[in-house]
């Protein structure tokens, strides 16, 4: 009760709600004058905000040739292709959700007629269509004298679809087309007139010669022309873990590192390009600046780099396959002759999302990667970094080498390496392995730095034994590791940062003498 | 036993029936097209059969259609699959790429092709541009034209297409055939200005027509006059400047409104400049009289294309000299009465510049304008503290000294 009859208590109370009435009415308050500001911009009013970066991305390639009529202003043509590109979009978009969203903007009154009764066909029948074009092949036909109108043939269009009924994966598609196309420029926009789907054509690809070092021959990679047994190690600099190519990147660090590993008779390293950091479908110059030096060192080194692309990204859609395969073919195509890097590794440890990303769209999304990469740069070998020998058949026919991570007991190595032996044709390398040397407060059963010494020495016997290929995970302990990784909790991060031979303070651990065979 | 054997015999039926229904539903069935024809008439009914040996399959046919996608259920009548194709696209031309699905796996696929329906109306559809060219044959606008069925298909390639345009007495027809969905042709402009039409026509369908406006050419040279009222420097009346008749290089008149620019140079190397825009070809402008002997050299100028001869105008002065006096202490001059040419006074307005110096440093201008011939200056005896001043009084040209005039000081 005297709580309650407090004078004071009453007086915390009225002016506690005093200044709560008066946060909620500014609050109120702001939020009514930013509705009322919404929509006066007067950039939205006119058709500016559309671009179609980072949109749809396929791989457009205009035929050379001379066209009739006007000649194309090179401008003009950009423009042309974006609108193009764009009704290729909305089409997808609207067959994928049944809706008309879009539509107008990029097909004239009398061919969007037909869009909408292909939508209310399949959505009457609860058929959905996810689809994308990869490739298009366009020659430009006619462009009229006022500039109004375009007639193109867009040769062998590439295009994937996965079909749903009732919301289930009825079947995966891919089809070639050439498709002939009359387009109007109407208030601004280029519009789909007619579209008009044709037989493909025979044309000669336009293939890369290929000039590669290294090859695999049977079960064993060949390194001009000798066997080349990978001895690597996962590579970070110490103080940017997971962040390579980072502001804190230093060529002299990365220098001294490498002559550490050199000096460990290892051969070669892995590094990481995460999908984000690298610009996504725009690639950075700077990031890819950043790369070349790198490389550049190992060549100078005498390193052999396995490049992980894809780091950090996990979208396996068909939406997004135009800008992964942008992503993918610039960096791939700039290092194409570039003598140190051994392969590509398209993702790590993709079959983490199997679960939640559906098997089926990972694989079909590697599968396209791969194809994009050997398209772009027929001179490196191609692998995928699976977490386990168990998965790491999959894809196995695609890549040239496979890739697994070996996590396990020690002692069930010998058996789960030879059973994947068996099971493929092509060469095998433990693309990861290793173990921390954290034994505390999170983990009481964990190895010290003696214990991680132990395991690395075991290990490499093995390997020694069998000739096998290896990474090591990984040379440095770090001082931090992105939440990303592992996870935000202490024991999660705590054992990820001790994986090193070398501690974070620059010391070698004992482990470091086993760090190959 | 026996009852042992029996049961025995029964489960062996039992699971040979349950492996054997599991053989058949594994085994891969095959569906073999039926239907022979590859392509159909946009807009007839499209049907695709197929044949398969289990009669209780549930394929799907996936189709890719310039216009669209989507899956197919069949109908099951006599022994086949048939698959009805939507009359949306079925009514459409273009490729058709088939798949068809059996429990999640495609068994057969292939392409037919749908062709535009030439039974039906032809609808054309006509594209004119540019809208305004120049006589004289280098220009040329297009007609593309696109004929259609009335599905709104585009005809077959090399579909006749009839061009037909006038131009005053000449009628032309042209055959032209579509190609990648059009057909079109330039039209140069004739070298007369004026409109052309143009239609088309395929199928016996005929458009209606579209113009062209042909305007005339860039202007050629022309020649200028002028006319004026009297021939005096009276700083009052107005020279008129007129063209001849603006015409292009093939004797069409110019435009009308075409600018033309009259430059004036004055004798000392002033520049007035002076516009008119042309009506029937001819375009005039206007200027004022100077206000004293001036020699006027006037060119006139269609900017970037055509340019006239060069006039040469003489204005007399209107006098030879003008009276000034002094009054109320020298603290008033009155300029006039100025006389004109026939000795009337001048007209209101003439300028009348008044300088004052005082020990050969010039003071002060003064401006006066005149009324009734006269312009009166009035020296402020609070302003004009000197004790002499010398003036001279420039009007119409002319310029007069006065001899030095002494003051009285303020007291």
């Amino acid at each position: 009760m005297s709580l309650i009859n407090n004078k004071n208590t009453i007086r915390i109370v009225l002016i506690c709600s005093f200044i709560l009435l008066n946060v909620l009415l500014l609050f109120g308050l702001s939020n009514i004058l930013e509705y009322l500001n919404s929509g006066a911009d007067r950039s939205s009013m006119l058709h500016l905000e559309k671009e179609s970066v980072n949109t749809y991305l396929p791989k457009v390639i205009w035929e050379n040739s001379e066209n009739v009529g006007r000649k194309m202003e090179p401008n003009t043509l950009k423009i042309i292709e974006r609108d193009y590109l764009f009704s290729w979009y909305i089409k997808n978009k609207s067959l994928q959700n049944n809706k008309k969203v879009g539509i107008e903007d990029f097909y004239t009154k009398n061919a969007r007629v037909n869009l909408y009764q292909s939508i209310d066909y399949n959505l009457k029948n609860k058929i959905s269509i996810e689809s994308t074009t990869i490739k298009h092949h366009p020659k430009l036909e006619f462009y009229s004298e006022d500039g109004q109108q375009v007639v193109f043939t867009d040769k062998n269009v590439v295009e994937y679809q996965k079909v749903f009924k009732d919301k289930k994966l009825i079947t995966e598609v891919q089809d070639t087309a050439t498709y002939k196309v009359l387009m109007l420029l109407e208030d601004g926009f280029w519009r789909v007139r007619h579209i008009q789907k044709m037989k493909p054509e025979t044309f000669a690809k336009d293939s890369l010669k290929a000039d590669p070092e290294f090859k695999v021959v049977g079960k064993k990679i060949k390194y001009k022309n000798t066997d080349f047994i990978i001895k690597g190690i996962n590579y970070y600099p110490k103080n940017s873990a997971w962040d390579t190519f980072g502001e804190s990147f230093n060529k002299d660090t990365i220098a001294k590192d490498f002559d550490i590993i050199k000096n460990a008779n290892l051969n070669s390293i892995r590094i990481f390009i995460q999908y984000d950091d690298f610009g996504k479908a725009d690639i950075k110059p700077e990031k890819l600046q950043k790369l070349k030096t790198l490389l550049d060192i190992a060549e100078a080194k005498n390193l052999k780099v396995m490049i992980t692309l894809f780091d950090f990204y996990s979208d396996y859609t068909l939406e997004s396959w135009t800008l992964t395969s942008r992503h993918a073919e610039k960096i791939v195509s700039e290092f194409r002759n570039h003598k140190a890097i051994i392969g590509w590794d398209i993702k790590n440890e993709p079959n983490l999302d199997f679960e939640n990303r559906d098997k089926k769209n990972v694989l079909n999304w590697l599968q396209q990667m791969i194809t994009v990469i050997k398209e772009s740069d027929p001179n490196h070998l191609i692998t995928i970094g699976w977490s386990n020998a168990y998965e790491a058949t999959n894809l196995e026919d695609k890549v040239d080498f496979v890739s697994y991570h070996f996590y396990n007991a020690i002692d069930d190595f010998e058996k789960e390496n030879s059973i994947l032996e068996k099971a493929t044709k092509k060469p095998v390398v433990i693309q990861e392995f290793g173990v921390p040397s954290y034994r505390g407060l999170w983990s009481w059963t964990g190895k010290n730095e003696k214990g991680q010494a132990e395991y690395h020495k075991k290990m490499q016997e093995l390997f020694k034994k069998n000739n096998l290929a290896f990474m090591s995970w990984t040379l440095y302990d770090f001082p931090s590791v992105p939440n990303q990784v592992a996870g935000k909790w202490p024991w999660q991060k705590l054992r990820q940062k001790k994986f090193g031979f070398i501690d974070d303070k620059g010391k070698e651990k004992p482990a470091f003498l086993y760090i190959s065979y | 036993m026996k009852k042992a054997r029996n049961i025995l015999f029964l489960l062996c039926a039992l699971l040979l029936l349950a492996f054997g229904s599991t053989l058949i539903s594994e085994k891969k069935e095959s569906f073999e097209l039926v239907s022979k024809s590859k392509s159909f008439i946009a807009g007839k009914s499209i049907e695709f059969e197929f044949y398969c040996k289990s009669e209780k399959e549930k394929p799907q046919l996936f189709i890719i259609h310039s216009y669209g996608k989507t899956l197919l259920d069949p109908t099951f009548e006599k022994g086949n699959y048939i698959f009805k194709l939507p009359e949306n696209y079925s009514k459409k031309t273009g490729d058709v790429s088939w798949f068809l699905i059996n429990s999640n796996e495609t068994k057969n696929s292939g392409t037919f092709e749908i062709l535009a329906n030439d039974s039906t109306k032809t609808v054309i559809e006509n594209y004119l541009g540019p809208r305004t060219i120049l006589a004289g044959g280098k220009e040329f606008t297009m007609m593309v034209t696109v004929p259609t069925d009335s599905l709104d298909n585009p005809k077959k390639e090399n579909t006749e297409v009839l061009l037909k345009h006038q131009f005053l007495q000449n009628v032309t027809n042209l055959n032209i055939k579509t190609k990648n969905f059009i057909a079109w042709y330039d039209i140069f402009s004739p070298i007369k200005s004026g409109k052309m039409l143009i239609s088309s026509e395929c199928d016996k369908i005929e458009t209606k027509e579209i113009e062209t406006e042909i305007y005339p050419n860039l202007a050629t040279n022309f020649t200028i006059n002028y006319s004026r009222n009297h021939e005096f420097a009276d700083g009052n009346q107005i020279t008129h400047f007129s063209t001849s008749i603006i015409k292009d290089s093939f004797g069409n008149t110019v435009s009308d409104g075409t600018l033309v620019t009259f430059i004036i140079k004055t004798k000392n190397n002033l520049i007035l400049k002076t516009f008119g825009t042309t009506i029937n070809g001819i375009a005039s402008a206007q200027n004022l009289h100077p206000d004293h002997q001036e020699i006027f050299k006037v060119k006139a100028f269609v900017i970037g294309m055509a340019e006239s001869n060069i006039l040469t105008i003489n204005y007399k002065p209107i006098l030879s000299t003008f009276n000034y006096s002094f009054s109320k202490n020298n603290r008033t001059i009155t300029v006039g009465p100025i006389k004109s040419f026939m000795n009337q006074l001048v007209p209101d307005g003439i300028k009348v510049v008044l300088k004052i110096f005082n020990q050969n440093t010039l003071i002060a201008t003064l401006q006066e304008d005149t009324s009734k011939g006269l312009a009166t200056f009035l020296l402020q005896k609070d302003f004009y503290t000197a004790k002499n001043y010398r003036f001279e009084i420039t009007t119409l040209g002319i310029t007069k000294k006065t001899e030095t005039k002494n003051y009285e000081l303020n007291k």
